[in-house]
């Protein structure tokens, strides 16, 4: 009631403040008028009696401020004036406010740029599905296996079953994971388009709807009658085919066979999973068609289908995932040959699949613990300058304490300043980190057909003024604190002030910090760095440089294998003819590539102790491919030109392969059955150099080259010029052998290799960035930090001087005060990034995480950056002319 | 700044201000201070410009009206005076306070043991 009553009163009050002012300032002015009144007439001089009054009344003041704030809702307004008063001192003290605001924005901004990846990767919902919430990822899982390679997609006969036994779903829907290069005939001649076969069931139980048309139904997907239909994305029917409204009914001529358009989908969705926009769909039923891979949808070992399924009303991820392991285990006991151990297990639906979610997670996580310690660094160096002119605002601080400001007042002064500074920052971070996390996107390899959407959405927004606000207050809080603890008196009467001893041992312990922060990241950085110049420099077996490349699939016009043999034949002709070129050859998929053939090679003189044979990988190539890609052939010889037209069972092996087998002997002519199954045994003719073939510094992987090419193809082509130059040229080739033909992923051997080495690309410029900037807002912090103690110095300097110290001894006195901050700091930091680079292990090549030589080049540097920033402020502190300085005061 | 001895002082200034508007009829600030001053004997050191702030928390509580009347040097003043529910809430106050010196005054008169 009484709270109630207040409040009413002051909304009153409100309107009529500035009335209420003025009677009260007169109230007040009348009190005193009697009070010096009463004075005088007791007898005392009028000018004593005013003062008398004064004093005895106390701080009027301070009472109308009182008055005025419990009459109002004084206290926003009183914020208010904060603020303009913060932005006011911000702006005259310009140099530091820019010091900071810049520090704190590339802190933020990087944390930023980092979380807008999070947000695209990991939290924000794929555009265009109707509630994703209630959407669950399936995956298998085979209980015998460990890590990534444990989860797979599904096969279509399991996708099937769940589809129609899981009840917890509403529906179920299924897309091959990898949309495929399709060549799109376009009036006679080939274009490569992105296509994605999707169930019919796929976009009503995503809800995602159609611009005009129709969507596909379970009807169009009936593998016994397939229907040539297609849904374009609605960006491609834009931009390729000019938003034609007539376009329903028309067809395509996609990989030689020809689709009616049924739809365009709705605008705004790009596809079922993240990065990957297929310009088009069609059904599963399509398969065969579309892709010339057949039984993939009778297969129980094909696992290509990524499923994810709608949560029926009333069903939560544990019932459904009860139900579907219950009819896992079903398939299990009914299929024991291909499903034995093989749970499913859901995850909620998100851009990055459910599997890979902890990499991606634990990646992007380092990358934020690694710029968050940058913003440790940056709010040190904010929070050491803040405290810097705290020092020397002491004087105002203690006017305002003298005029009744309380404590609570000025550190809410304080507070406010560093938040307007946090506030500028995270503005300034916004922009920095929508430009940096673009530059990154370059990063991703070209050969990739990913585009990623990042979007400067609320949560990145959210995000960013958090961080700025925290920021803001972990940087702010200390000067604060130790800027208002004044004591006007002590301050006003003699100008110096207090407790400066223990500011500046707070000051030096916020900067051994900082450069132990530093010299941890800094660290991590030359590693990763060092690791990347490494990898750069790793021999992976084979030409990284004059080798142009293109892939070609010529069955998937639906040619005959004679047709693609001649095709083949014709371009290997064509292309030698083009000038510059020295060799070329076909590979089925070349190494380091994601593709992957594997089987057993069985030397039956070898049954007795290894009944099974060994593991290897295999490469299927034509004559010619060893020279084209600069593998060195070690013994014997490439294969002929006869034994490819004669089908002979020949093959090469690499070293590896030789040694794993027949240690000490020849292996030329060697007689081996490749695949457990063979009938025929192959000789070995040849020798070569063991590469890599997996991942870059891999342990060696016995491996052996075959003929008996399947018709998808990599050309590659050996040139004397630069590869790049020859791009063109390949595809002009490819359409005068045949008009319909497209190369998908014409690149050179470089632009190939930047895949393998993304993840070392990537995080070697990241933490190069942070290690830099690290070290510039490091030498920032310390260069101030000892400017100040100098000029703090200075009546001490003078002093010294005065009684005889020489320059060499100020210089000492100086430096040694920096160089023992940045030792203690460099010994913390060595210690603490000795103990987490062990994080950093997989990441690195050919470089141990405890590497001496990065110790010392770190140790040097920071040692070396840190004299220089103790220097220019230690030359300035021996000029000090000792009469000046002592004068001064 | 001592906030703490501030707060008992306001607590028993508004229960005195109230008192003393009960007892003497309307006055104006200087008026209230002349008085409190004059009983305390100078015993309470009190900076009279609180006064005010008192004043004005117990209008806010409605317990006090101010209105406008001529001072002894004749210029225009606030005159404040006790409503009716000032003067119910001051036999509240009255009472607690009385219990709480009889509590206080039990304390300290207890006799020590050696």
């Amino acid at each position: 009631m009484g709270r109630l009553r207040v409040f009413f009163e002051r909304i009153k009050e409100l309107f009529e403040q500035s009335r209420a002012n003025r009677e009260f300032e007169d109230e007040l002015e009348q009190h005193l008028q009697l009070l010096t009144d009463r004075f005088v007439s007791q007898g005392m001089p009028r000018r004593e009696a005013v003062s008398a009054a004064r004093r005895q009344f106390g701080n009027a003041a301070l009472l109308q401020q009182r008055h005025r704030e419990a009459r109002t809702f004084l206290f926003f307004s009183s914020i208010w004036r904060d603020v303009c008063f913060g932005a006011r001192m911000l702006r005259k003290h310009r140099g530091s406010t820019a010091a900071v605001v810049v520090a704190l924005a590339l802190g933020i901004g990087m944390n930023a740029c980092i979380f807008t990846f999070v947000n695209a990767l990991l939290l924000r919902p794929l555009a265009g599905i109707r509630a994703p919430g209630e959407m669950r990822e399936v995956w298998e899982h085979s209980r015998t296996a460990n890590g990534i390679h444990s989860f797979m997609p599904l096969t279509y006969p399991d996708y099937v079953f769940f589809r129609d036994h899981a009840r917890s779903f509403s529906g179920l829907l299924g897309y091959d994971g990898d949309p495929e290069g399709i060549i799109w005939n376009r009036g006679g001649h080939g274009e490569v388009i992105h296509g994605q076969l999707v169930s019919g069931n796929a976009f009503s139980v995503a809800g995602v709807g159609v611009t005009i048309g129709r969507s596909f139904t379970p009807a169009d997907d009936q593998p016994d009658n397939p229907q040539p239909l297609v849904i374009l994305r609605n960006n491609f029917w834009k931009q390729s085919l000019g938003s034609d409204p007539h376009i329903l009914g028309k067809s395509m001529m996609l990989n030689g066979t020809n689709y009616t358009i049924i739809g365009v989908a709705q605008p705004g969705f790009t596809g079922f999973e993240v990065a990957m926009a297929p310009d088009f769909w069609t059904t599963l039923s399509m398969e065969e068609k579309l892709i010339h891979d057949p039984g993939r949808l009778t297969s129980r070992n094909s696992n290509w289908l990524l499923t994810e399924g709608r949560l029926a009303p009333g069903q939560n991820t544990k019932s459904a995932q009860a139900e579907i392991s219950l009819l896992a285990r079903e398939i299990e006991l009914a299929h024991p040959d291909t499903n034995k151990d093989m749970d499913d297990v859901l995850y909620s639906s998100a851009p990055v699949p459910g599997p890979f979610r902890g990499y991606v997670t634990a990646f992007t996580g380092m990358l934020m613990v690694v710029f968050a310690l940058v913003l440790v660094i940056a709010c040190a160096n904010a929070a050491s300058l803040l405290m810097v002119k705290a020092t020397g605002r002491a004087r105002e601080m203690a006017v305002r304490s003298a005029l009744g400001a309380g404590r609570g007042r000025l550190i809410r002064q304080m507070t406010v300043e560093s938040l307007l500074l946090a506030l500028i920052a995270g503005c300034a971070a916004v922009l920095l980190s929508f430009w940096t996390s673009h530059l990154l996107l370059n990063l991703i390899p070209t050969s990739l057909p990913i585009s990623i959407e990042l979007p400067l959405d609320w949560r990145v927004l959210v995000f960013t003024f958090l961080v700025a606000l925290i920021t803001g207050i972990v940087f702010g809080v200390t000067p604060a604190l130790r800027g208002t603890r004044v004591d006007p008196v002590g301050v006003i009467k003699s100008e110096t002030h207090s407790g400066g001893y223990r500011k500046s041992r707070l000051r030096n312990a916020i900067m051994i910090g900082e450069i132990a922060v530093c010299a941890l990241l800094l660290f991590s950085a030359t590693l990763c760095v060092r690791s990347l110049f490494n990898a750069g420099s790793i021999d992976p077996g084979f030409d990284t440089e004059n080798i142009a490349i293109a892939t070609l699939d010529a069955g998937s016009l639906g040619y005959n294998d004679a047709k693609i043999e001649t095709f083949y034949r014709e371009l290997d002709r064509h292309i030698r003819a083009l000038p510059g070129v020295i060799s070329s050859s076909y590979v089925n998929h070349l190494p380091l590539d994601a593709s992957r053939e594997q089987t057993s090679v069985i030397d039956e003189s070898l049954i007795a102790s290894l009944p099974h044979g060994i593991p290897v990988d295999v490469f299927r190539v034509e004559p010619g491919y060893f020279k084209t890609m600069g593998i060195s052939v070690v013994a014997g010889r490439d294969f002929l030109q006869s034994e490819l037209d004669h089908k002979s069972n020949v093959i090469v092996v690499n070293t590896a392969m030789a040694a794993r087998l027949w240690p000490g002997q020849n292996p030329i002519g060697k007689l081996v059955k490749v695949g457990s199954s063979a009938k025929e045994r192959s000789e070995v003719v040849g020798v070569v150099k063991t590469g890599n073939y997996r991942s870059l510094g891999e342990d060696p992987i016995p491996a052996l080259f075959r003929m008996e090419m399947p018709s998808l193809r990599v050309l590659v082509v050996h040139t004397s010029r630069d590869p790049g130059s020859l791009l063109d040229a390949v595809q002009r080739q490819v359409q005068v052998v045949d008009p319909n033909m497209a190369a998908t992923q014409v690149q050179t051997i470089g632009s190939f290799m930047s895949l393998p080495m993304f993840a070392a690309r990537t995080t070697g410029l990241l933490l190069g960035a942070s290690g830099i900037l690290a070290l510039v807002l490091t030498w920032i912090g310390l260069f101030g930090v000892i400017s100040f103690a100098v000029s703090e110095r200075t009546r001490e300097i003078g002093v010294r001087m005065a009684l005889g110290a020489g320059r060499g001894d100020v210089m000492k006195l100086i430096m040694r005060q920096g160089l023992l901050i940045t030792s203690i700091g460099l010994v913390i930091g060595m210690g603490a990034a000795l103990a987490s680079a062990r994080l950093l292990s997989a990441l690195l090549y050919g470089i141990r995480p405890d590497d001496p030589a990065t110790v010392v080049i770190v140790s040097a540097g920071m040692a070396a950056i840190a004299v220089l920033a103790c220097y220019i402020p230690a030359r300035r502190a021996v000029r000090v002319n000792p009469v000046i300085a002592l004068r001064y005061e | 700044m001592g906030d703490k001895k501030s707060d008992v002082l306001q607590g028993t200034l508004d229960l005195m201000v109230l008192k003393t508007l009960h007892a003497m009829g309307p006055l104006h600030g200087f008026g209230i201070a002349r008085r409190i001053e004059q009983l305390s004997e100078d015993v309470l050191q009190l900076n009279e410009g609180t006064v005010y702030t008192s004043l004005l928390r117990l209008q806010q509580q409605g317990w006090i009206s101010s209105s406008w009347g001529t001072s002894e040097n004749n210029r225009k003043a606030r005159y404040y005076s006790i409503t009716r529910q000032g003067k119910k809430q001051l036999e509240v106050e009255t009472e607690n306070w009385e219990r709480f010196a009889g509590v206080v005054g039990r304390v300290l008169s207890q006799e020590g043991q050696g």
